[in-house]
């Protein structure tokens, strides 16, 4: 097997009695761009800090490129990072800024020469010889990418970057950082505690949860076959009902019993056991339909988004069933009305309920 | 906005007030007196005091004293400063009540300990011996080095405070953010530490090089007479000598030295650290 291209290795992290990192073995490829997605305290930062030698693991190693970089100090490790809150050097202007790290490494004015060119491809060309205290907080995320691709590192880490703009800023600079680490070929860590970036922009997405990664797959691979219901419930809508296990029915259906009647999923479970089911809300559809799981709630709230419409049917849970449609409803829908839908047992994800927690 | 303005100046009003009666006036008095020859305006006192190779000896003692105190106040204040706004909690508590509380302690009382810790037969001369530094022991009371050491204790927390105020500001990412360019630790400090505390350091060394200048108490307690700043000549010239003339003269050119080298350092600091 190739090796990847970053790969941590059972990377452990404890602050005092807390542990912050459970063990996490993660591998990129050259040119990939992975997120770790997950909700604050999770690890990810931690796990990013640890990659760039600004926090030592207790356990594990951290290999880059076919080296071991675990005992590198960070300025010799080719590990570029944008920070949070950006960390331009408030001191110097936007070009010096770029040009920081190329200082020392070539001349005067190939420093120059590279920290234009970069300039250019965040489009702050003319803002060279301002300071940085004058940006405003998308220029400034501008500065710190353009700041940290300029010295060519073999890897790039980026944390939160996105987390103090504006909603259509966001949306924008999502778009133009992803053409550029793609035109540039730059592998690239992107931590995130939303999953509606991740899913935009990675081309897989390590999903953590109290320091171990639960799931390291594809956007699509993770939205449609998520493996625990913490990676359910994180990334994307989703209903979930509890149930257990009563049976099974031509070897590859799992009968559920749950507070909505008897539910088929495709899955294998023993007899007895606690699970969760969860549905995307745009697999439920309205109408009864033969061999899909039926049942008839009663009608709460109609959401209405433009381009989709959501429904919300009450449940025996503490979550609303949520129906999601790009089509346009049926008159005479009114909330307090009870209407059947229906969803697949294909659809029908169902995982270890633990009842320890 | 205008009622803005007239606020600031009421604001300002008892402080402008209580500085022209107590200080503007009598200097202006002072700087009048060095002017005054027998018949009206006269430069004549300067003359004879700079044409006095003793006057130069004292001016090379006064700034060489403060000029060193303010080096040694730096050089042990910057890392302090650093510590204090890296420390968390009660170790922050305790550093700044040790840096704070002395300053309650009269200079008298400090430049007295200071004479006992200095003597012969005191602390350091014997830890010296001790250690084999030196042969026998020494005096260093009544030397210059004494003097520096003492008054670089008791201007000490004017370096310190300053700087702290400003490392406490700085940002603890730009450093690691420095790291991940990668730039050495030692090129880190000069490249962002440094010009980022620049306006700390020209305010603690505004700070320690005007008092130090000017101190009076200690070095007539540590030093003696023998050894004659601008601040102890222009003293004895008004307590002892009754010389108003020469006392005037003195004090003048030490405040015109003193304010130049404030100022322009600060210029200078301004124009290192353009954007700070």
């Amino acid at each position: 097997m190739i090796e990847p291209f970053l790969e941590v290795r059972n990377a452990r992290k404890n602050f005092g009695s807390t542990t912050v990192l459970d063990g996490v073995t993660l591998g990129v490829t050259r040119g990939e761009f992975v997120s770790l997605l997950g909700p604050s305290g999770c690890g990810k930062t931690t796990l990013l800090r640890i990659i760039a030698g600004l926090t030592g693991a207790e356990v594990g190693d951290v290999r880059l490129d076919q080296q071991d970089i675990s005992r590198l100090p960070p300025h010799k490790r080719d590990v570029g990072v944008v920070f949070q809150n950006y960390a331009l050097f408030p001191h110097l202007s936007v070009l010096e800024n770029i040009a920081f790290g190329l200082r020392g490494r070539v001349s005067r004015d190939e420093a120059t020469r590279i920290a234009s060119r970069f300039l250019d491809l965040v489009h702050m060309r003319d803002f060279a010889d301002r300071s940085v205290r004058a940006l405003s907080g998308g220029q400034q995320q501008r500065v710190a990418v353009a700041r940290a691709l300029a010295v060519a590192p073999k890897l790039l880490l980026l944390d939160e970057p996105f987390s103090a703009l504006d909603r259509k800023l966001r949306e924008t600079m999502q778009i133009e950082l992803k053409r550029l680490l793609r035109e540039l070929g730059t592998t690239a860590i992107f931590v995130t505690h939303d999953q509606d970036e991740a899913l935009v922009m990675s081309d897989r997405i390590a999903v953590m949860n109290q320091g171990r990664i639960e799931q390291l797959d594809t956007p699509e691979a993770l939205y449609h076959g998520p493996a625990t219901s913490f990676a359910l419930q994180f990334v994307g809508l989703s209903t979930r009902i509890y149930g257990k296990v009563i049976g099974n029915q031509d070897g590859n259906v799992t009968l559920i019993e749950t507070s909505h009647g008897v539910t088929r999923a495709h899955a294998h479970f023993v007899q007895g056991s606690q699970v969760i089911i969860g549905i995307r809300p745009e697999r439920i559809s309205l109408g009864a339909r033969d061999g899909h799981n039926s049942i008839t709630p009663q009608l709460m709230d109609i959401v209405f988004q433009g381009a989709r419409v959501q429904l919300h049917f009450a449940s025996t849970e503490d979550e609303p069933i949520i129906l999601e449609s790009s089509a346009r409803l049926p008159g005479g829908l009114v909330p307090g009305q009870a209407v059947p839908i229906s969803w697949a047992p294909a659809d029908t994800l169902v995982f270890p309920r633990d009842t320890s927690a | 906005m205008k009622s803005h303005r007239s606020l600031v100046g009421w604001l300002a009003a008892p402080a402008v007030f209580y500085l022209t009666v107590v200080y503007a006036l009598p200097l202006t008095w002072l700087l009048t007196r060095s002017m005054m020859g027998p018949e009206g305006f006269s430069l004549q006192l300067f003359k004879e005091f700079f044409a006095d190779p003793f006057s130069w000896r004292v001016i090379g003692n006064t700034l060489r004293i403060a000029g060193l105190v303010t080096i040694v106040c730096l050089l042990i204040g910057y890392p302090v400063a650093f510590a204090l706004a890296r420390a968390r909690g009660v170790v922050q508590v305790i550093l700044l009540a040790a840096i704070i509380l002395p300053l309650s302690i009269g200079v008298v009382v400090k430049a007295f300990a200071w004479q006992i810790v200095l003597r012969r037969d005191g602390v350091v001369s014997q830890f010296l011996v001790g250690i084999g530094a030196w042969s026998e022991p020494q005096r260093l009371l009544f030397t210059e080095t004494g003097l520096v050491v003492g008054a670089a204790n008791v201007f000490l927390p004017f370096m310190i405070l300053p700087i702290y105020s400003v490392v406490k500001l700085i940002d603890p990412r730009l450093m690691e953010a420095g790291a991940t360019l990668g730039v050495s630790p030692v090129s880190r400090f000069f490249r962002i530490l440094f010009p980022l505390t620049l306006p700390g350091i020209v305010s603690g060394i505004a700070f320690v090089f005007s008092l130090a200048v000017s101190m009076f108490v200690i070095p007539s307690l540590l030093i003696g007479d023998r050894f004659q700043t601008l601040a102890t000549l222009t003293g004895r010239s008004f307590l002892l000598m009754r010389n108003e003339a020469l006392g005037s003269v003195t004090a003048t050119v030490l405040l015109v030295l003193a304010v130049t080298i404030v100022l322009t350092s600060s210029l200078l600091a301004r124009r290192v650290g353009r954007f700070t």
